[in-house]
């Protein structure tokens, strides 16, 4: 069972999801990402897309244990075992929740650079869902 | 708060005990903690002479959606009065306490019930999963792989990096409130365990592991609340709501400045706060949310009782045990009373109405003389809190 994201609404999101587009508020210039409908700042609803270079430092993380993650992820988890997620402090500033990939837990540091790729998420509707999760920059 | 408010009183509460109890419905639940809050009021109270009721639910997995007041006030015998469902997720019930509060306040209902049921037992483990990941921001959050213990995990991991705050001391947290709820004969959890014991249980999401989370719970709890003037009609030690806030913030982690602290609790609190005329030293004890244990920990410094810094040392030291100079969840509080979800709020304040009355059934549990206590109930990662401040009878 899952929680359920239509089509044309993850399609909508994919500029922000896999280019990593945020807006520029029009009036004080803040960067908001993820997107949302009205400016936190200002209250402005009108930006101008902004994307962002997909550069970032770990701010924390966890590793769930097999099993836990959500039922999205189950075939991930079947395969990979415990999922490593982080919130990435981005380049430009914002915050986002994604995947750490391709790193072992155990040498996961608050503060370690991280840099964007687009991976696979789930399956939903016999369609692939892709998103960005992040990997060492070392290993660029 | 407004300048015509009127004063309230809590007149009576009941509660089922908190376990697992798959066997029995919803309404059997429900049915059993509204007798027993009518039971508690001395003097008497036909369930039709509530004006307003207000339950809160997560609706138990989807098993009940649609009409789910209605369904348990007809089977507490208050099938007429008008109700609604409250959803705050773990938080349903405190907005629910809050919301009779305001109508009793307000002046627009003389007597009003405030409740809550969750059962969470008797679901597929699949449904289980699904409907207790979509609290948090589902889009951002959980489609991208976390689950809840993932997200507080990250917020304790934080804590410790800016803090120093230590594992051993976070998890202190869930060995202090499952000793509280051995003596609690409403607690699911009633089994001590010792430090190291906690810190050798299997990972859940590090840096937390199987002691730093509450389970699974069947339960129902349910209040009275009727305005000042008229509540010693009722009863000789009406439990007066002397303050009542609430607030809500970013839903997702990531949309926060900062993980180490919950604006939310902080403008619920500063609102009961000052709605009381109090401040935190006068708390003589609180019932806070630690559905993790890190929780607790946020607790103490969003409600003041310490700096961020030091939240880790207040249960290391003992300050927050039963027997210590301020303690919090002697109940057992969500990890080892249990967390029934909807029910929780109002299972706070029926845990803090038997302290100030000084009726809290097992003498080891009563904690001397308190004056007054906090109720701390937060929805999700801190999307919503509501905190509540009551003062026991002169
Ligand atoms: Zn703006």
């Amino acid at each position: 069972m899952s929680a359920y994201i239509s089509l044309p609404m993850f399609g909508a999101g994919t500029g922000q999801r896999l280019r990593l587009e945020a807006g520029r508020c029009r009036s004080c210039a803040a960067l908001v990402y993820p997107q949302r409908p009205q400016c936190p700042g200002c209250g402005d609803d009108a930006f101008d897309t902004a994307p962002l270079s997909g550069t970032g430092t770990l701010y924390t993380y966890t590793v769930i244990a097999g099993g836990g993650a959500p039922a999205e992820f189950d075939d991930q988890q079947t395969m990979t075992g415990p999922l490593t997620v982080g919130v990435v402090a981005l380049t430009e500033g914002p915050h986002v929740i994604a995947q750490i990939a391709d790193a072992d837990p155990e040498t996961l540091e608050i503060g370690m650079p991280l840099r964007a790729v687009v991976r696979r998420l789930f399956d939903q509707e016999g369609v692939v869902r892709y998103g960005t999760k992040f990997v060492p920059a070392a290993d660029a | 708060m407004g300048f015509c408010m009127r004063r309230v009183a809590v007149i009576g509460v009941g509660q089922t005990s908190y376990g697992l109890s798959p066997e029995r419905t919803l309404k059997s639940l429900f049915a059993e903690a509204a007798r027993a809050a009518f039971a508690d009021v001395p003097g008497g109270l036909d369930p039709g002479a509530v004006d307003e009721a207000y339950i809160g639910s997560l609706s138990t997995g989807g098993s009940q959606l649609g009409n789910f007041a209605p369904l348990m006030l007809e089977s507490a015998g208050m099938t007429g009065v008008s109700g609604r469902h409250v959803e705050s997720a773990c938080a349903s019930s405190g907005f629910a306490f809050r919301d009779a509060y305001l109508a009793v306040a307000s002046g627009a209902a003389r007597i009003a019930a405030a409740g809550g049921i969750e059962k969470m037992s008797d679901l597929p483990r699949e449904r289980t999963r699904s409907w207790l990941g979509v609290s948090g921001d589902v889009e951002w959050e959980r489609l991208a792989g976390t689950n809840f213990p993932g997200i507080y995990a990250m917020m304790a991991r934080r804590h410790m990096h800016e803090h120093g705050t230590t594992k051993a001391q976070i998890t202190a947290v869930g060995v202090k409130n499952r000793a509280n709820a051995v003596a609690n004969p409403t607690a699911q959890v009633r089994k001590a365990i010792t430090l190291d014991q906690a810190l050798a249980m299997p990972m859940l999401a590090d840096p937390f592991c199987l002691a730093d989370a509450c389970g699974i719970t069947d339960g129902a709890s349910m209040v009275l609340l009727c305005d000042w003037e008229t509540a010693r009609a009722f009863t000789d030690t009406p439990v007066e709501v002397v303050g009542s806030g609430a607030g809500t913030d970013f839903v997702a982690i990531h949309d926060r400045p900062s993980l180490t602290r919950l604006p939310a609790a902080r403008k619920a609190a500063c609102q009961a706060y000052a709605q009381a005329g109090l401040g935190p030293a006068d708390i003589d004890l609180a019932e806070v949310h630690d559905c993790f244990t890190i929780g607790e920990i946020l607790a103490y410094a969003d409600l003041g009782f310490c700096d961020e810094a030091e939240a880790g040392r207040l249960v290391a030291d003992g300050v927050t045990a039963r027997d210590g100079p301020r303690p919090v969840n002697v109940s057992g509080g969500l990890i080892g009373k249990g967390h029934p979800i909807g029910a929780t709020g109002t299972g706070q304040i029926y845990e803090l109405v038997h302290q100030l009355r000084g009726t809290a059934r097992e003498p080891s549990r009563q904690i001397a003389a308190p004056r007054y206590g906090l109720a701390h109930n937060v929805g999700g990662s801190g999307g919503s809190v509501a905190v509540h401040i009551l003062k026991a009878a002169d």
